[in-house]
Order: structure tokens, then sequence, then C-alpha cells
């Protein structure tokens, strides 16, 4: 097992390091004097100067790189051209809220999303399945944005039961997470009751029922224990997405995380501030991909370590 | 027809998924007809109308028919309308001026006649009609869908089917970028790439095609490294067939039926990204008719004009329905696993 997780941590460090030279390459390859849009637009002749000597700009592009890479391994990603803070600290100002978003909204896809695919599953054919699965088509059609706003419209605007926008109560954080992890509940469900249906259809199933166990039992204990293994495979996965999706949750909801630093310093050009933030969340989405293959490998016991 | 065609047209979730498409098609076909209005026609007296202001059904000398006031929006008292004019709605009507697949007219399917405008579906915050600009999105939206996955797969499928039979350095080398890509999970990929490109409809196009290029590498890169190893690929090999001649007249027609299947999911997911993109501000720029865009802009006025945002929202679910309705029955008709 530890030789696989070391195995695997290897296989990732390539990954990662062409992460961090694409978000290298982003500057250098965005139309505009590079120097330029890592200082801002304002910037005085000396500041810029002062970028062009710590980033190496005149300076052939691998050696860039390699300062870059210095710099990064340094924990030095740069100041932002907006705030003038160290994109370091704007990254921990950020970072915490979209997690604290993300681990809510993926709670709110299992909890909801596993129920309805098994329900889903114990009456295929039924006009419940066929209720659920409609739903769950509908939720993976449905722009995340559209149902943030009528969330917003109906629940605050209309009922007044939860805040329009921003961060404080647990309030607060109801609309956002559901609407977060409304494409995910969807997936969960839909995949919920794929794995399922095809387990309970396996021999094993039947040797169980013909030896007169409870049809919960066998539910329950035998047939949703197997169903669940690629389930949770998923979720995690989904986790990682859902990190990305934030961006446009926060958006809506004015939550004050990674997402909504990242499109308005793209809107600014603030640079340091864009790849800082495209570097944390991919980071973190492979660290996420790579901790869901360990748990993978050790909750199924068909997976191979070698 | 051969089977799975047959298969494929009886299938329930395909038929609803084509006959919605059609109504798309049909809508983007003729949107300058169907439309009322031109997208662009602004009436700043009339922002924010909530949709079938105005109308009513008895005409001034009390008959029966369709008829609209003037509605305008008054600064302090909200919306007005001016029923004491009435204006009757008929068919074929002439109004503005279009352009559209080289054909010039001012003939609409329908409209009033006299000085009041029917807003169906209510005016956004310029006072252009909503119903005119949802139409006129239509083609927005499957043009920046075709485009996305024209790119993805034009430039996945050659580097996974190539990348997977000669493997190799070049597996490994094309393997890596693919790695690489993915870890910008969902919409993340398209919103860097348009960082580096600059915001734009055009931009958000590319990016949102090059995002789905590592989705069809590794897709075709699959099949084509099941299908290699198969004895009838072995046996043209043997024949002394070229690598062309494999790729394309043994491996190719294999790898069709799973590409289309992606291809129908994948433009699903091109139109919900371009309109993230639009909603973020970071795709197409007014006053184009593009359906992110408007959502966005009715966010402002949620609580005064609900409509803005929500029925731009209906289009989009309906179209990325129609894709996904599809995508779902091309697959059971075509997959032999899930039958």
């Amino acid at each position: 097992m530890l030789t696989y997780a070391i195995r695997r941590l290897l296989i990732a460090i390539p990954t990662l390091f062409g992460v961090v030279l694409l978000v290298f390459l982003m500057v250098r390859l965005a139309p505009g004097d590079p120097a330029v849009l890592l200082a801002g637009e304002f910037a005085t002749p000396e500041t810029l100067r002062a970028i062009r000597e710590r980033y190496g700009l005149d300076r052939p592009l691998p050696e860039q790189f390699l300062l870059y890479l210095g710099a990064l391994l340094r924990g030095d990603l740069g100041e932002s051209a907006r705030s003038r803070r160290p994109v370091l600290e704007e990254l921990k100002t950020y970072f915490p809220n979209t997690v604290e978003l993300a681990v809510a909204a993926i709670l709110v896809a299992l909890l909801t999303g596993i129920p309805l695919g098994i329900l889903a599953a114990l009456r295929p054919g039924s006009g419940l399945d066929l209720g659920v699965m409609t739903l769950a088509l509908l939720g993976v059609s449905m722009p995340v944005f559209w149902f943030g706003l009528l969330a917003i419209l109906i629940f605050s605007v209309n009922l007044g039961w939860f805040p329009v926008a921003g961060k404080g109560t647990l309030a607060h954080l109801v609309l956002p997470a559901v609407t977060l992890g409304v494409n995910a509940t969807a997936l969960l469900a839909r995949m919920t009751r794929g794995t399922l249906l095809e387990v309970l259809s396996q021999d094993y199933i039947r040797t169980a029922r013909a030896k007169g166990l409870r049809e919960r039992v066998v539910v329950f204990k035998h047939a949703l224990r197997n169903a669940m293994i690629p389930v949770v495979t998923v979720a995690g996965l989904e986790f990682g997405s859902l990190l990305a999706g934030a961006v446009i949750t926060e958006t809506i909801f004015a939550w004050p995380g990674l997402g909504q630093l990242l499109v308005g310093s793209i809107l600014a050009r603030d640079y340091p501030v864009v790849q800082g933030a495209v570097l944390l969340v991919a980071t973190s989405f492979i660290l996420v991909n790579l901790l869901v293959d360990l748990l993978y490998a050790w909750i199924d016991p068909r997976v191979r370590y070698d | 027809m051969t089977r799975p065609w047959r298969r494929f047209l009886k299938n329930r979730l395909a038929q609803a998924g084509l006959a919605l498409l059609f109504l798309y098609l049909l809508g983007a076909l003729f949107a300058p007809f169907l439309a009322p209005y031109s997208p662009y026609a602004q009436d700043l007296r009339s922002t924010y109308v909530p949709p079938l202001a105005g109308v009513s059904l008895r005409g001034p000398g009390g008959e029966w028919g369709l008829f609209v006031s003037p509605a305008f929006r008054h600064p302090l008292e909200g919306v007005q309308v001016n029923w004491a004019e009435k204006y009757p709605v008929r068919f074929w009507v002439r109004g503005d001026e279009w352009e559209w697949l080289g054909l010039r007219s001012n003939l609409h399917l329908f409209g009033v006649e006299g000085p009041a405008r029917l807003y169906l579906l209510g005016t956004d915050e310029q006072g252009r009609d909503l119903f005119s600009r949802i139409l006129y999105g239509i083609p927005v939206s499957l043009t920046i869908g075709l485009v996305a996955v024209g790119i993805g797969l034009l430039l996945g499928a050659p580097l996974g089917g190539l990348s997977a039979y000669f493997g190799g350095r070049m597996d490994l080398l094309v393997q890596r970028l693919v790695d690489v890509m993915l870890a910008f999970p969902g919409i993340l990929l398209a919103i860097v790439l348009v960082a580096i490109l600059g915001p734009g409809l055009t931009n958000a196009m590319i990016a949102v095609g090059i995002a789905a290029v590592p989705i069809y590498a590794r897709l075709v890169r699959g099949v084509v490294l099941s299908l290699k190893a198969l004895d009838y690929v072995e046996a043209a090999r043997a024949l002394g067939a070229s690598h062309g001649r494999i790729l394309f007249r043994h491996i190719l027609p294999n790898a069709l039926s799973p590409l289309l299947i992606q291809s129908s999911l994948q433009m699903a997911i091109a139109i919900l990204f371009a309109a993230g993109l639009g909603f973020l501000g970071l795709g197409a720029r007014p006053p184009e008719p593009e359906w992110g865009l408007m959502l966005a802009r009715g966010r402002e006025y949620l609580a005064v004009a609900p409509h803005v945002a929500t029925f731009p929202g209906l289009a989009i679910v309906g179209l990325v329905l129609a894709f996904n309705l599809l995508g779902d029955g091309l697959r059971d008709a075509l997959d032999p696993r899930s039958r």
C-alpha cells in the first residue's frame, strides 16, 4: 500500500510541473508587455524596472521559468497589482471560504443524491424512478447561475428565508451550498441508481435472496456496500470539480472565495493573482484526485497495488 | 436503416431530444421572421416591462381579439399602461428591417399595428424585447456549441488516435499533456484560456473548444488501444495495409459511435460553459444577444424584473436538455454494454 501511495505521488509530480509551466506561460502568451501585465497598467517606471529585475523578463524564457519556479518554492507568488498585497496573503484570505462552500456542497450532494438514487433503483420503472431520473436529468442540464438566481428570487426575495448574498451565519451558507451542489447531486443520483441496479442483478444477490434474507438486509448489507465503491470515487472527483465550479456560484452570492477573487482579477488584468488562484485550484484538484485514488485502492480489495 | 439506428429512433429519450432540438433549429433558422422586433431595438421609456404588459382581449369598440396598449416605466410609479389607446395584434406585419442568410425584409410573423409594442416575455434594462433577443440567441448558442465541439473533435481525436496507435514516447508525451489539461477541472480550463486570449465571444468559443480537447483525446485513445490489439487489425497489418489505411478504414469506423455519443453530451457542456463565461463577463459582450450575458444583466434587478433572468435561463435549460437526451438515447442505442 505504501509503495503504491508513493508511486501515485510520483506520477502526480510531472502533472504538477506541467500545470506550473502552463500558469507561467499564461502571462508570457497573453498579448502585451509581461512587465505591465504583472505590475498593472498604472505602475511607475520604477515598479516596472523592479518587476523586470525580479522575474528576469529580459532573459531567455527557460531562465525566466527557473526564476519563477524558484520564487514559487520560496512561497513567493508575487504581488497583487490591485491591492499591492502579496498574492499568498490574498489566497490565504479567500481559499478557506471556497473550501467551506465546497464541503457544504458535497455534503448536500451525498445526503440527497445517494438516497434518491437508492430509492429509484429499488423500484426501477416506477413513477418514483421516473421522477427522480427526470429531476436528475434536469439537474445536469441546468446552468448553475440560473438555478442560483431562481433560488435567490424564491427563497430570499419572495419568502425571505435566507439572506440574498454575503457570508456570515449558517443561513448564508444554505443557498450557495445547494446551488453549487445541484449538479453533483444529480450526477450522484444517476450514478447510484446505475451501479446499484447492476449489483442487484448479480449472482451473489440472488444467493442472498434464496437464503431467505430479508430484502432490507440484502439491499443495505450486501448490495449497497459494493455499489458504493464507484459512487464514493465519483463523489471524491466531484469534490475537486466543485472547487472550480465555485467560481460561478461565488459570483452569484457574493461569497468571498477564490472564484470571486479569480474573476475579479481576470477582469482587472491582475495577472499575479490570476496565476496564484489558478495554481492553487489545480494543485488542490490534483491532490484530491490522488487521495481519491488511494481511498479507492483501500476500500476496493480488487485493486492490486502493483 | 441499420438496427442501431432504428433502435435510436425508437428510443423515447432520443425522440424527446430530437423533437426539442428540432424546435430550436426552427427558431434559429427563422429567428428574424419569428421575432417581432430587432434584438437591438431599444426603447428607454419601457425598461423592465413585465411579460404581456398592456395586453387585453377586448378592442376599443368592445370587440374580441388580441390588443396591445402602450406600456411605459414611470420613474416613480413603476409600469404604467395607457389603456385609452389599443392597437390590434396581426399576422404578417411590416416592422424592423432585418437581413438574414442573404435575405432582406421587414416582414414579421406577428406584431402590432400601431405605436404600441407587444412584449411576450417583457423587456430588459434597455427596453429591448426579451422574446426577440432570446430567439436571436439560439443561433449564437448553437454556433458556440458547434465551433467548440468541432475544435475539440478535430484536435483531440487525432491526438488521442495517433498517440495510442503509435504508442511509445509520443503516447507518453500526449498523455502528460492530457493530464495537465485535465488538472484544471470543469470550467476552470476555459477560464484560464480566456484569461490568456482575452474576453469575447470568439475567444470563449475557442477556449471552450480547447477545454474539450483532452476529453476527446482520452476517449479516442481508449478506443484505439482496445481495437489495436484485435485480430482483424492484426490481419490487416499482416496483409500489408498502410498505417493510414488501418487507421481510417479499420479503426475509425469503430470509433464513430463513442465519438457521436460524446459529441452530443459535449454540445450540452459547451453551451453551458459558454453561457457561464458570458454570465461572468468573460464571454460575449453587450449588446450581443447571448443567453448567459442576458441572464447576468437580469441579476441586478432580480426583485423588480425577475423575467429578465428567468427566460434566458429556460432557453439554456431546454437546449442543453435536448443534447443530453440525445446523448443518452444515442448511448442506449449504440453502446452494446448499456443494453
